[in-house]
């Protein structure tokens, strides 16, 4: 499996902003999820920041699907920024934005 | 209890078992429900501890899915190995009761529950209830995998149609794109992401000598070896203009793990291998089109230069018959001929050819004539006029350019022609007697070299009835589809047996001669020649 994926978040009040870089796989879409479940407790908005990430798979999806079922039960939102215009598409195909929705910064979700 | 009075107590209990059923199956996850169900089951009876375990099959491990207490290895004796629904009650042990509950999904559901609290034992309604409730997460339990496998689908036909969707989306962007790093990168992170790949590779070989020309690989960090290595990998490959392209992917992605790829990944691979394969067919394709238009405009401008030069009219010559032809091939040569009233009733009579063909050849056969007309002002012996033109052409032209040239200065009242042959095709002259004369005396084309030496020089007269035959390759040399030449020896007898019809005819002649032995083969050099008869 490639290792090639970095996560950097910070939480900021009641949100965890996630800012990735590379490919959102199964390695990607693991490493998402476990830091997402470090705060889960505390948060209730996410913010994925992908401006360094132009490649997602399916397997990455269901991370990323996984991660919105479990906002969704506690009454939180997932929010994309920085999308590619690819993976924007992936994720509407996905149905992804039932649940989640994009924003144009991360900024507009912290006011 | 009587039983009219267990049926009213368990009428109560309905809308209780209702909401249980109901907080289930809005459970998202397996440990959802179970811990859910305990909470349920804790509600339902006052015991001392509840412990629910899971096995996904009956002879895997059981797995601890609730519990507040520390479950010990013993504890396990309670639950029965039976593949069917267990409950045992027990008397004066560490558990009152036990239960093997046989899932839809051939997993099973162990529950373990200590004394009531007050220590009355289990009561015929706490056992119903306890079979009620067995029954709810039995169903709500169905409902969780009915909702996961609808889930499973939607997320299985989404991403079908997202492999659709992007391969007809990277066709567009990789039919689009020019520079081919970029290409192999789009086509790399398509295939690798459509097909669920851990990574993927591009090798690009020598098809000759099988040398790895380039490598490119997706994530960009990885290394080709791993990739190559790797035992779970698919590969499709083309070749054009002499290269090989190969593509790997590596490992399939699963949830857990890796997977073998399927046979649409395989497809998949073949699919974006062959839009990769067309887009830099249509690239290459693309850049010939453009160089043979550039070529034709080159060749357009060459003609036109060209045909300037060519005379559209011979001088008439008092005492002579004269005419000439020149018919370009389609690359444009660099043949030229021409006759110069040069006064006094002298006339100089030119054959040349450039060597190569083309706009280059075009500019040096405008040079040549333009210093011709120049230097025949002077009334120059032909020795002359040739050493002068060749220090020009030598120096105004690069050192695989020459020009063969042939040039006569015809004293029409005496006959008298002054002749010299810079490396041209010898000319011809055949007396009214038919002896057959070459006229060869001279030195090397134009151009060729600037040693200072002087070019000979031949006198000959032309008397009546005499002809003059001057040429260029193009007619001994040209071929027939099976490569057969007309020859000197065609064009030799031709020239005699024909030799008494006026010159324009005589000309018009030769070249259908020439048409007939070339047939269906293309014309692949100029034709030209002179021929000067006199009366």
């Amino acid at each position: 499996m490639s290792t090639d994926f970095n996560i950097v978040s910070e939480i900021h009040n009641d949100t965890l902003v996630m800012k990735t870089d590379g490919y959102i796989n199964n390695t990607g879409g693991e490493q998402i999820v476990l830091e997402f479940s470090k705060h889960v407790s505390n948060i209730n908005k996410v913010v994925l920041d992908l401006a360094k990430s132009k490649v997602v798979n399916s397997i990455g999806i269901s991370y990323l699907l996984e991660m919105v079922e479990t906002l969704n039960q506690n009454d939180g939102k997932l929010y994309f920024t920085n999308l590619d215009p690819t993976i924007e598409k992936t994720f509407k195909i996905m149905g992804l934005f039932q649940f989640a929705e994009k924003v144009d910064s991360i900024d507009s979700v912290l006011k | 209890m009587k039983q009219n009075q267990l049926v009213e107590k368990l009428s109560l209990q309905a809308e209780s078992f209702q909401e249980g059923f109901e907080t289930l199956i809005k459970c998202g996850n397996f440990e959802e429900i179970t811990k859910n169900f305990w909470h349920i089951l804790r509600g339902s009876f006052l015991v001392t501890n509840i412990i629910l375990i899971h096995k996904s099959s009956l002879d895997s491990e059981w797995k601890l899915a609730k519990s507040e207490v520390e479950i010990k290895k013993s504890d396990l004796a309670f639950l029965s190995k039976k593949d069917q629904l267990t409950i045992k009650y027990y008397e004066k042990k560490k558990f009152e009761v036990s239960v093997v509950l046989p899932l839809s999904d051939s997993s099973y559901l162990g529950i373990l529950l200590g004394h009531k609290l007050d220590n009355s034992g289990f009561s015929v309604f706490d056992k119903i209830t306890l079979q009620i409730l067995l029954q709810v997460f039995s169903s709500a339990y169905d409902s969780f995998l009915n909702q996961r496998k609808e889930k499973k689908l939607v997320f299985d036909l989404n991403e079908k149609i997202l492999q659709l969707n992007n391969l007809i989306d990277t066709g567009i962007e990789l039919s689009r794109l020019e520079k081919q790093n970029v290409l192999f990168e789009l086509a790399l992170e398509r295939i690798a992401s459509i097909t669920n790949a851990s990574s993927a590779l591009i090798i690009i070989k020598d098809k000759e000598n099988k040398k790895v020309t380039d490598q490119i690989t997706f994530p960009g960090k990885i290394s080709t070896n791993k990739i190559l290595r790797s035992k779970l990998k698919i590969e499709s490959s083309f070749e054009f203009n002499k290269k090989l392209y190969q593509f790997v992917l590596s490992e399939k992605e699963a949830r857990k793990g890796t997977t073998s790829f399927s046979d649409l990944d395989e497809m998949l691979l073949q699919a974006i291998a062959r839009q990769v394969q067309a887009s830099i067919e249509n690239e290459f394709l693309l850049k010939q089109s453009i160089e043979k238009e550039r070529i034709q405009k080159e060749m357009s401008l060459a003609a036109s230069i060209q045909q300037k030069i060519i005379p559209e009219k011979l001088p008439q010559i008092v005492g002579y018959e004269l005419a000439g032809i020149n018919i370009p091939s389609r690359d444009v040569g660099g043949d030229y001929y021409d006759s110069i009233d040069l006064g006094e009733g002298k006339y100089a009579l030119i054959m040349a050819d450039v060597s190569g063909k083309g706009i280059s050849a075009a500019l040096l056969v405008s040079t040549l004539n333009a210093a011709l007309y120049s230097y025949l002002e002077f009334n120059l012996p032909t020795t002359d006029l040739a050493e002068k033109l060749n220090k020009l052409i030598y120096k105004s032209s690069p050192p695989d350019k020459y020009i063969t040239f042939f040039a006569a200065i015809l004293d029409s009242n005496s006959g008298e022609l002054d002749i010299v042959n810079a490396g041209h095709n010898p000319g011809l002259l055949l007396r009214k007697d038919a002896t057959l004369e070459n006229i060869e005396a001279g030195g090397t084309g134009l151009g060729m070299l600037d040693f200072g030496f002087p070019y000979t020089g031949q006198r000959l007269t032309l008397n009546q009835g005499d002809k003059l035959f001057l040429y260029t390759d193009g007619i001994p040399e040209a071929m027939n589809i099976t490569e057969e030449e007309y020859s000197d020896e065609r064009m030799i007898e031709f020239l005699r047996n024909n030799s008494d019809l006026v010159p324009e005819e005589f000309i018009s002649s030769i070249v259908n001669d020439i048409k007939k032995h070339v047939g269906e083969a293309e014309q692949s050099d100029d034709i030209t020649c002179l021929f000067l008869k006199r009366n």
